[in-house]
């Protein structure tokens, strides 16, 4: 049985504006909770895919784990050890094991040093070694991502995006990475560019024995590479379950919605039950009490919006429905 | 018959690198045609050309060298226009082997000359929508205002208050809710989507006989993508608004253009139907048209183990292009009887169909 | 009418063109000028301290008063004392030399300090030393100085530490600006992630990267001013007073000859001033546009 690798329970993270960024909220100290009571686990040699629309606060999580920057309340349990409230010097030691992969490509990446002294560096940022054993693992690291040599002498700004990625992906390597958290690796590369990242990756969790948690708003991508997906919304999981059956099975209607839309951008023929989408906008100056999803919900609507389902004593919180699958919903589908 | 609405003709866009005191051939030698109401997508990766395409022909190319040679024939109340007009009394370009290497350009009234054209051109014969639409707005002045601006530049309306009706109309049209408010919103305070949205109108509130959309949907939400392509679709059948649509997201191509075009390395590799070029066959393909189709992350594209079918090597750096096909080194169909052609003569577009183009030489009879 | 040319057909990445090859003409003399006065202000001040002078500058020669440069025996004359004009001159670059390296040592350093301080902590700590530094700029500077002066003697280093510390809320702003700009960019994240110290961010990644021209800068410009303000007080006779020699002093002493139609006591060490002050800014406006890779031309 493999172990959990990492562990997150109850995980918030509100941040407190002063200005408003989002027009339409009234208060100017509003505190926008973008992580509202989130908890899962990742196993050794998995990858739990994260997914959701921009705002759902599935980048927040990600750097809210790796401490990189403080969380509200709640657990993190990374290898058995609570980090939540770690100091920074003990956090340090650990570091090297839990990394993140950025979505901007540009990040990692100095842009005034080359691709050899960032490797380098990495490589001799926990452990000193003596030149020769740093090239070694180097070259090692090169063959790992399948990297040219001749990248060595080359600036961030004379790499293709692919390269870019790899260069990054390396450096996360170098420094023992076991858990990974990956924010949007894709997003930023062309179509062929990205089977090849997403190829590797698989690679370097086979080798490696790596755990990622996969942070896409590509579904497609997420399907493909990960073990179980979770689907976020406004700062909460609403369903988590197997890779293979979050498609098809799905038991939240905004999961249902949200891969439908994949299948819209292909089809022509207009379907009746596509109308009942037409929301307006995915914006964050609504307050919600109760269900978020429910001032768009279908199911809401079509059920003669319930009381259950506004009332914040009733907000719906995961429940397990069998088979690893579970959905925060009074009405699942 | 009728003369396409757009003919583009042996387009070259170069630009030069002073470090490496070379050309990028950013679009090395493209043709194509759009008639009158239809859409023709225009598919390819980063580097390929198609974005250079497109800002070529509304002559927003300001980096030296630029258009370096080509027409474009567009039509305009029935008479047919050559916005590079007037190209070659300013440009002079020499070669060896079929491959340009010197340019000698009079920048400064090749400027004046395309001013002079594309004044009356864009925005009212030709419109232009680009991706990331927060940063293509102007987020100084509300979108109302900008949409407003566009009407009374670009059409007879003369009268604000008119055109201030019309913009409420456009808003109206592209599906944004609660157009009145929307109208006095600056782009920071709406989501991507909705900017799209407000870009749609202005570009269409010019009413331009052609719409040309960059990546109209990249950056967008998932589920907002698929509605701003419904309303391009609806656009299209209200309107019969004729549209280049450049993307590199095959599944919305598909959904709207009836015919495609498929960019690599600077030139059009693949060019026909959309459901020929697009097909599940993957057979009567260029070789790089169905490796980009095979690289799509979905289930049938999986390997047994469970990995997608990458592309070997990197997109071609369009500053050194190779003797011969440009899709050459990532190849996995080139055969030993058509080596040596494939490494020393590039194929020209060949019709394998009614109005299917494939430029490889594995379809030379 | 512009014309490009690609010379073969195959590109491959040229061999690295460094960093002088690429600069503007114009630049790289700037530059060897500038060093040229560095090695020559620094030669003579070593040469002051050992004392290696072809004269006396305090040997007075009643028979020979301001005679012109290339007398015999004196290569640029003398003052209106008969003293030797270059031993003077080479004197007198004592008077600046270390009050000025005094004057940017702390202007770069409790600049730079504070303005990492500022741009990486941010909050409480940024708006104070905002304030704080705000209200030392907002100080005139030569009154500060007379203060000093009259508070204590007309030290030369005390004025320095003084005008060294005016300039610190420039060095604090753009060194702020600086790491604000870079904070945002993720690379600082990545590193922090990485497991990288926090001190080997600030000195190797941000400071010496991306900081090092800009400091570079203040410091030459840092020089030239405290150059320009001595010779400046020692004209106005506060800082050094005669018989010992400050080209400023000298400039004073010697103007009052200028009716009399003798110009060369004045002049010389006026000249000095101009070419050496010049020599530091042209050194950091050159260095700037090479280090930040201004292109031919432009």
């Amino acid at each position: 049985m493999p172990k959990t690798i990492l562990e997150v329970i109850d995980l918030k993270k509100h941040f407190t504006h002063r200005k408003g960024i989002f027009s339409g909220l009234k208060e100017k100290h509003q505190s926008i909770p973008a992580v509202d009571g989130v908890s899962f686990y990742l196993k050794q040699n998995e990858t739990v895919g994260l997914v959701g629309e921009s705002g759902c606060g599935k980048t927040t999580i990600g750097r809210t784990i790796l401490r990189l920057t403080p969380p509200t309340s709640g657990k993190i349990i990374f290898d058995n050890k609570d980090i939540t409230h770690m100091s920074h010097n003990e956090l340090l030691h650990l570091r090297g094991e839990m990394q993140m992969i950025f979505q901007d490509l540009d990040a990692a990446l100095n842009p005034k040093m080359r691709v050899r002294d960032i490797l380098k560096e990495a490589i001799t940022v926990h452990h000193e070694l003596s030149d020769t054993e740093v090239s070694a693992r180097m070259q090692d690291l090169l063959d790992q991502v399948s990297l040219k040599k001749s990248k060595l002498a080359n600036f961030p700004h004379e790499l293709s995006g692919g390269e870019k990625r790899r260069v990054g992906i390396a450096r996360v390597l170098s420094v023992g990475a076991r858990l990974i958290i990956a924010d949007e690796p894709t997003s930023a590369l062309d179509v062929s560019i990205q089977a090849q990242v997403v190829n590797l990756l698989k690679d370097l969790q086979k080798h490696l024995g790596l755990s990622y948690l996969f942070i896409s708003h590509d579904l497609r991508v997420v399907e493909l590479i990960s073990h179980k997906v979770a689907v976020m919304y406004l700062g909460k999981i609403v369903e988590i379950g197997l890779a293979n059956r979050i498609a098809t099975k799905a038991r939240h209607p905004y999961t249902t919605i949200l891969w439908s839309s994949l299948v819209e951008k292909q089809s022509r023929e207009s379907d009746a039950s596509r109308q009942v989408k037409t929301w307006g906008v995915f914006d964050y100056e609504r307050p919600y009490s109760g269900c978020r999803f429910a001032p768009r919900c279908p199911v809401y609507a079509a059920n003669g919006r319930p009381d259950v389902c506004t009332n914040p004593e009733t907000e719906p919180v995961l429940r397990d429905t069998g088979d690893a699958h579970r959905v925060a919903c009074h009405f699942p589908l | 018959m009728t003369a396409p609405l757009l003919h583009v003709d042996n387009l070259h866009t170069y630009f030069y690198s002073s470090g490496k005191q070379a050309f990028i051939r950013s679009v090395d030698g493209v043709a194509f045609d759009i008639a009158e109401g239809e859409t023709l997508g225009l598919v390819g990766e980063s580097g390929s050309g198609k974005s250079i395409t497109a800002l070529s022909i509304m002559g927003l190319i300001s980096e030296g060298p630029g258009v370096i040679r080509g027409n474009i024939h567009f039509k305009t109340n029935g008479t047919i226009q050559n916005l590079l007009e007037h190209l070659d009394t300013y440009v002079t370009v020499s070669g060896q082997n079929n491959r340009i290497m010197q340019v000698n350009k009079d920048l400064v009234g090749w400027e004046k000359n395309v001013d002079k054209i594309m004044r009356d051109i864009r925005g009212k014969k030709i419109g232009m929508i680009f991706q990331n639409p927060k940063s293509s707005l102007n987020p100084f002045q509300p979108v109302g205002k900008q949409i407003m601006e566009s009407i009374l530049l670009h059409t007879s309306v003369t009268n604000p208050e008119e055109a201030r009706e019309r913009a409420l109309t456009w808003l109206d049209r592209v599906k944004i809710d609660s157009p009145r408010l929307r109208f006095d919103n600056y782009p920071y305070g709406l989501s991507g989507g909705m900017c799209q949205r407000a870009m749609i109108a202005m570009a269409l509130a010019g009413e331009p006989l052609l719409l040309i959309a960059d990546e109209p949907t990249t950056g967008l939400d998932a589920t907002i993508q698929s509605k701003i392509i419904d309303l391009l679709a609806e656009l299209k059948s209200e309107f019969g608004i004729t549209i280049l649509l450049i993307s590199h997201d095959i599944s919305i191509i598909s959904r709207l253009s009836e015919r495609v075009a498929v960019m690599y390395g600077g030139t059009i590799v693949e060019y026909g139907p959309s459901r020929d070029v697009l097909a599940r066959d993957r057979s009567a393909k260029h070789p790089y048209t169905q490796a980009l189709l095979a690289s799509i992350p979905n289930e049938e594209n999986l390997t047994e183990n469970g990995y997608l079918k990458a592309i070997e090597g990197d997109v071609l750096d369009t500053i050194n292009i190779p003797e011969g096909c440009r899709f050459q080194n990532r190849c996995s169909r080139c055969t030993d009887a058509i080596r040596e052609q494939c490494m020393h003569e590039e194929p020209p577009l060949h019709e394998i169909a009614k109005g299917h183009h494939i430029r490889c030489w594995l379809f030379e009879s | 009418m512009k014309t490009y040319s690609q010379h073969s057909l195959e590109v491959t990445d040229l061999p690295e063109i460094p960093l002088w090859k690429k600069a503007d003409k114009v630049d790289l003399l700037y530059v060897a000028y500038g060093l040229f006065i560095v090695l020559l202000v620094v030669g003579s001040y070593i040469a002051g301290s050992l004392k290696l002078l072809p004269y006396d500058p305090q040997d007075i020669d009643l028979n020979l008063m301001m005679a012109p440069p290339g007398t015999t025996g004196h290569v640029l004359g003398t003052d209106f004392m008969g003293r030797d004009m270059l031993s003077r001159l080479i004197v007198g670059i004592q008077a600046y030399f270390l009050p000025g390296l005094l004057a940017v040592f702390i202007a770069l350093y409790f600049g730079t300090v504070l303005g990492v301080i500022a741009g990486y902590r941010g909050g409480l700590w940024d708006t104070s030393i905002t304030y704080f530094v705000n209200l030392v700029d907002s100080f005139p500077r030569l009154v500060l100085i007379l203060l000093v002066i009259a508070a204590f003697k007309p030290n030369i280093y005390y004025i320095m530490f003084v005008v060294g510390l005016t300039n610190v809320p420039v060095v604090s702003s753009l060194i702020k600006n600086k790491i604000l700009f870079l904070k945002e960019k993720n690379f600082i994240e990545a590193d922090i992630a990485l497991g990288i110290p926090l001190k080997t961010i600030i000195m190797k990644h941000i400071l010496w990267h991306h900081c090092r021209a800009l400091l570079v800068i203040q410091a030459t410009l840092g020089m030239a001013e405290a150059i320009l303000i001595e010779t400046s007080l020692s004209y106005l006779g506060f800082g050094v007073q005669e018989p010992a020699a400050s080209w400023g002093n000298m400039v004073q002493s010697g103007a009052n000859y200028l009716m009399q139609g003798k110009f060369w006591p004045s002049t010389a060490p006026a000249l000095a001033i101009l070419f050496t002050i010049l020599g530091f800014h042209l050194l950091g406006d050159g260095l700037n546009n090479i280090l930040e890779g201004r292109k031919k031309g432009s």
